[in-house]
């Protein structure tokens, strides 16, 4: 996908949707991150905790996710120039993502700022922040998009 | 988990900022970035770029210390619960997959808060860069953690 010819404030990035959230997934991402903490794996650990009764997904995905809307409406994520995010609340394997933005601003040198959000069942703000894309559009190889 | 210790005093705290990390280096592993691209579902590329959340792991795989190092740094422990505040990106390039970069950085601020509903935590924020082979910045990463400070 490619962004509009001529991006323009108030226009809407196109939502990228992540059907159910994969627990299996957060345990590859614990081992590649040494990451020690049992909530991304260990679901007594979870209710121990009070949090709920399904493993709570990694906040860098959570970012992940949302630039991969970036990339898909923008022509890749290396015109991803600057991206800052809060992280509101968790998300759990199983949970129905959206993620999305609106346009706030157009450069001169072309590069576009956004305001990015992620929200599970499209409603619940889970993650919300600012972007600013590159003007200049690079050649990328689209790929493979594995399934979620 | 490493043992929690006491809440820090203010001035404790503040004497954070300007703690330099150790650093070190991160080499962008192409197996890394396959399984890092099927987990947050990105396409897999044949074009060497790797996706920009390798800006956010090779700064946090090269501070040069762990995670549980730096809570204890800060006067807490994984088991306080301590959680991610703001993260903010810049690439300024793109990181290459094979690519080794250096990883360079220091706490910016570490300020105690209250809120009504939160009781008192403190966040403490940090900065890193990560620096390319040929010594240009390719990304800067700033984090903020969030330590509940529970009564003991």
């Amino acid at each position: 996908m490619s962004p509009s010819p001529e991006p323009a404030v108030g226009d809407e990035l196109p939502r990228m949707v992540i059907e159910r959230v994969d627990a299996e997934k957060m345990k590859t991402m614990a081992a590649l991150l040494a990451d020690s903490n049992p909530i991304h794996w260990d679901v007594d650990a979870v209710r121990a905790l009070g949090m709920g009764d399904a493993p709570v997904n990694q906040g860098p995905n959570n970012l992940g996710y949302v630039m991969n809307m970036l990339g898909d409406w923008a022509g890749g994520v290396e015109r991803i120039r600057h991206i800052r995010v809060r992280f509101l609340d968790n998300v759990f394997a199983g949970d129905r993502l959206e993620a999305g933005g609106t346009v706030t601003a157009v450069g001169d040198d072309g590069a576009v700022e956004c305001d990015v959000w992620l929200a599970r069942d499209g409603t619940h703000a889970v993650l919300a922040g600012t972007a600013t894309l590159d003007g200049q559009p690079h050649v990328v190889d689209a790929g493979h998009r594995p399934d979620h | 988990m490493t043992a929690a210790k006491t809440t820090p005093a203010v001035d404790e705290l503040e004497a954070l900022v300007g703690w330099r990390f150790p650093g070190g280096t991160y080499t962008v592993e192409p197996w890394r970035v396959w399984l890092t691209n099927d987990v947050i579902g990105a396409p897999q590329r044949t074009d060497g770029i790797a996706h920009p959340m390798f800006c956010y792991y090779a700064a946090m795989a090269g501070l040069g210390i762990s995670i549980d190092e730096m809570f204890t740094l800060c006067g807490a422990s994984a088991d306080d619960g301590p959680m991610f505040g703001e993260c903010d990106v810049q690439q300024l390039r793109p990181l290459e997959v094979g690519a080794a970069y250096t990883v360079r950085g220091e706490i910016t601020s570490a300020v105690r808060k209250e809120g009504a509903r939160t009781g008192v935590f403190d966040i403490v924020a940090f900065q890193l860069e990560v620096v390319a082979p040929d010594d240009q910045v390719s990304s800067v990463v700033s984090n903020s953690f969030i330590f509940p400070r529970r009564p003991s």
